[in-house]
């Protein structure tokens, strides 16, 4: 399987150090408290910046028999050495303006110093800090190359904060976090990289060395330097260390390190016998530290501590994504290309679809046929061919995956030496604008090419769609008369716990063959309004979902009966009191938008169902209105009674409705479309629309949509999507 | 009565005996110890009170405040501290890298000044050489008002009574 060289060596980077990284984010973890801890002690009375250096030595000098050094720790705290007037001495916190002690340093706690230890040296001296350097360094490159698959992966830098396309848990938050942790993580692998880089001597060394003048010796000794004007114009917070002259003799002087120089000054006089600015390694050397350790910003702490965490986060995610891309690989290639007769050829960049790819093989190979797999890159002749099936993701941009980006330029330079039936089948997700677009461009372009016939139509997957995926199959078999058969090869999804529930209610059935049906938990559980019914008639079946409505504390469903239907037949048959298991899946982003100031719900047929639940849950009554479309005016009847007393209450302003067959033969498109300069108004204020119903629908809703807004608003679409004011959930 | 005020006497001299015994008389010393412009980590060095087999007496004080890196000083630490852990408490003190200096207070006791004794500086830097006797010299009165140059890290260390 081809992947990138970025993936790949992100990945190679990541398995190599990440035992040892999950030991440093732990110990880092820890270690984030230090500063906070430390931060909150009462050793800072005044603010530093309106306290001058020598206010500070005359007190000190005052209040203490002798003061050896003082030193401005990162919390702003005063450090003084001092001896006491009882001959003690002592290291003692300061206050600025009276010298009196504050309290003593204590020692670092056993914890912070075990972790601390472990976390630059892996109590293993020279050896484990260059070990650690080499760690961080690698988690530099891992950030590097994990910022380049994000940015490739949501289509351009600018998309960098864009939604994040559905997937599951572990790899949709590794990109989620990713974007937000990548910056900071990347902050603390290069300063720790600088950091050991620098105990190894690999940096210009950051000494600085002093060539003094002759202090002068014929001066007035009875000048104190609380009088120096020097030190009056030098504020404490400019001070990092003070040594004190070492005896009253004149030759004797003070060293005075400030944030960006070094003074020597003459105890007597104030004369600046030597200044030196501190090279750039110095001070980019103590800004490492500072990032490093958080010390002095309790919110940087913070910032430490959770990226800290995101880290342990990244490696099990990674890990799991790792693992998912092995188990999915397809490796068994049991003829040679120029044996087979029918050839799959795949464009995947997560693996996701390999799932698809290997039913179908099993499935083909299962009916005697001899199969060739192979990813798109790789396409060739192939002497016997007789069927080829394409199967392909889009990647970023509407670009091809990876492994499928020749596969266009190819198709052109390679001559068949038969003529072949295809069949393109592609994958996403209708939250993209460019759905399938790699997709149709391979479809296009063998439907122009001589070599190539259609079987079945380009067939469009949504959301890894099993049902989908099935019938394509059936078509296929139609088309060609065979009788493949895939679900049982299909990845089995996972579906939650299974609970009981109770039909509380039944409605007649419709005109149009749909009905409501009510479900009482039995025991209590937490979903909302747009979640999923996820129902299995049988348990080594694909579940069906069907949209949940929430009202008070029951699950109300929409449900058309399709004339093969097993599960809506099922449940058309049951009866009030009846009980039925099924699991609730979580579909949060179709759930009540709480940030929302209006809402516009946009259905057809049974999508009307999540609506029924929204509206009933519109506690803050925010103007909601629905349009819903159906075939005759006969359909609206079963779900009246559910939106007449909203209709008074205020939970729903405004009702929409079209018929397809009657009165004036509208779609539920053709509606908005008479309202558009409403809906681009209502956009630009923040309304959320909501869309649920037929996908035929939901693409003609979106055309429409799409129009309104460059008509009225000369702005995309995808612009409100992105701002999460779109919402769709369709079938 | 008399009695009483013999026991006294005598319970209050054992008393001030033992105190004596327990806290030597010590003579505070302002000591200010350079570096030399070496490349490289904070210096580690202790300052013992030696005799003239260069028994460790007395430990005066310890720059460094990371105990894994004591073993570099190993003198100190084959004939002392490895042996005894003596507590260190108010003693140790940052280090300080090339070129800087540092001042601390010496408590020598009076004792062993002018008797014999020696005044050790050894010093060790992480992943360079360990100088046994940077510094070193008969304690006595003299010896405690003069520059003292060093061999290794020290460039010189001057002392100053308080």
């Amino acid at each position: 399987m081809t992947i990138s060289i970025w993936r790949y060596s992100h990945l190679v980077l990541a398995l190599s150090s990440g035992l040892f990284l999950i030991l440093a984010a732990l110990t880092g973890v820890i270690l984030a408290f230090e500063p906070l801890q430390s931060a909150i002690k009462p050793y800072h009375p005044v603010d530093l910046k309106e306290v001058s250096l020598a206010e500070t030595i005359g007190v000190l000098q005052n209040q203490y028999d002798e003061v050896l050094t003082l030193k401005v720790d990162q919390d702003d705290f005063i450090i003084a050495d001092i001896v006491t007037k009882q001959g003690d001495s002592k290291q003692v916190y300061v206050h600025p303006l009276t010298g009196e002690a504050l309290g003593e340093p204590e020692e670092q706690h056993p914890i912070f110093k075990f972790s601390t230890n472990l976390h630059r040296s892996l109590f293993l001296k020279s050896i484990g800090r260059f070990f650690v350097g080499l760690i961080s360094f690698l988690l530099c490159l891992i950030a590097f190359t994990g910022l380049l698959l994000i940015i490739k992966r949501q289509g351009g830098l600018a998309k960098l904060f864009s939604k994040v396309q559905k997937d599951y848990f572990e790899l949709r938050y590794h990109v989620i976090l990713g974007r937000w942790f990548l910056f900071p993580i990347i902050l603390i692998a290069a300063t720790g990289t600088y950091l050991s880089a620098e105990k190894f001597s690999l940096l210009p060394i950051a000494l600085v060395t002093h060539t003094m003048a002759e202090p002068e010796v014929d001066v007035d000794e009875r000048v104190k330097p609380s009088e120096l004007a020097i030190f009056k114009t030098i504020k404490m917070a400019d001070v990092r260390t003070v040594n004190f002259p070492f005896s009253p003799f004149p030759e004797d002087y003070f060293e005075v390190s400030l944030r960006k120089k070094e003074l020597y000054v003459h105890q007597y006089t104030g004369d600046i016998l030597s200044e030196l600015p501190y090279p750039f390694t110095f001070l980019a050397s103590k800004m490492s530290f500072r990032l490093h350790t958080g010390q002095g910003s309790i919110l940087w702490s913070l910032v430490l501590l959770l990226a800290s965490c995101s880290i342990l986060f990244f490696i099990y995610s990674g890990f799991m994504m790792w693992r998912n891309r092995i188990k999915n690989s397809i490796t068994k290639v049991e003829f040679t290309k120029d044996e087979s007769t029918h050839i799959i050829l795949y464009g995947s960049e997560t693996g996701n679809t390999n799932g698809f790819v290997l039913a179908l093989q099993k499935a083909l190979i299962k009916n005697g046929k001899r199969v060739f797999i192979a990813p798109m890159n790789t396409y060739s002749t192939y002497k016997q061919a007789e069927k080829l099936f394409v199967l392909t993701s889009t990647y970023g941009e509407g670009e091809a995956p990876t492994n499928a980006r020749r596969f266009l330029e190819k198709l052109h330079t390679i001559n068949q030496p038969n003529k072949i039936n295809y069949a393109v089948i592609g994958f996403g997700s209708l939250n993209y604008p460019k759905y399938c677009q790699f997709a149709k461009d391979v479809s296009h372009a063998l439907k122009n090419h001589p070599s190539f016939n259609e079987t079945t139509a380009l067939t469009e997957i949504n959301n890894q769609s099993h049902d989908a995926f099935i019938n394509w199959v059936n078509q296929w078999n139609s088309k060609v008369g065979e009788e493949l058969k895939v679900s049982s090869y299909l990845p089995k999804n996972k579906t939650g716990k299974q609970l009981e529930f109770e039909v509380s209610y039944h409605s007649e059935i419709n005109t149009d063959n749909t009905f409501l049906i009510q479900l009482k938990p039995k025991k209590k559980i937490k979903f909302n309004s747009g979640d999923l019914l996820a129902y299995r008639p049988n348990n080594d079946d694909v579940p069906r979902f069907y949209s949940i409505a929430k009202c008070g504390n029951q699950i109300l469903l929409s449900i058309k009966i399709h004339d093969f239907g097993i599960c809506s037949r099922l449940f058309s048959r049951l009866n009030a009191g009846d009980t039925i298991e099924a699991s609730i899946q979580k579909n949060t982003h179709f759930n009540f938008p709480a940030q929302a100031k209006s809402i516009l719900c946009i259905s057809n047929g049974t999508g009307i169902a999540p609506f029924l639940g929204l509206i009933d849950e519109n506690k803050n009554k925010i103007p909601i209105q629905l349009f819903w479309g159906s075939r005759t005016k006969a359909s609206y009847t079963i779900y009246k009674p559910f939106l007449m007393e909203p209709l008074t209450n205020g939970k729903l302003q405004k009702i929409h409705l079209a018929y397809s067959r009657e009165s004036e033969k509208q779609y539920v498109q053709d509606l908005l479309l008479q309202q558009e300069e409403f809906i681009a108004t209502a956009l630009k204020n923040g309304t959320v629309i909501m869309i649920c119903g037929s996908l035929a629908m939901q693409h003609k809703v979106l055309q429409v949509l799409e129009k309104a807004t460059q008509t009225y608003l000369n702005e995309s679409l995808a612009t409100f999507e992105e701002n999460e004011q779109l919402k769709t959930d369709c079938y | 009565m008399k009695k009483i005020f013999v026991l006294t006497l005598l319970l209050v001299s054992a008393i001030s005996l033992v105190a004596f015994n327990q806290a030597p008389e010590t003579l505070n010393y302002k000591c200010m110890i350079q570096l030399t412009n070496y490349e490289g980590e904070g210096a580690y060095f202790v300052v013992s009170v030696i005799d003239k087999e260069d028994n460790y007496i007395e430990t005066l004080y310890v720059q460094g405040d990371d105990a894994e890196w004591y073993r570099d000083l190993s003198a100190w630490w084959k004939n002392l501290y490895g042996i005894k852990r003596p507590t260190l408490d108010g003693i140790v003190g940052e280090t300080v890298t090339g070129g800087q200096r540092k001042m601390t207070i010496l408590k020598i006791p009076t004792d062993k000044i002018d008797t014999g004794y020696k005044l050790r500086f050894e010093s060790a830097v992480e992943d360079h050489e360990y100088y046994v006797d940077d510094v070193e010299f008969d304690l006595t009165t003299a010896n405690l008002a003069s520059k003292k140059e060093g061999k290794g890290y020290i460039r010189y260390i001057r002392m100053i009574q308080q």
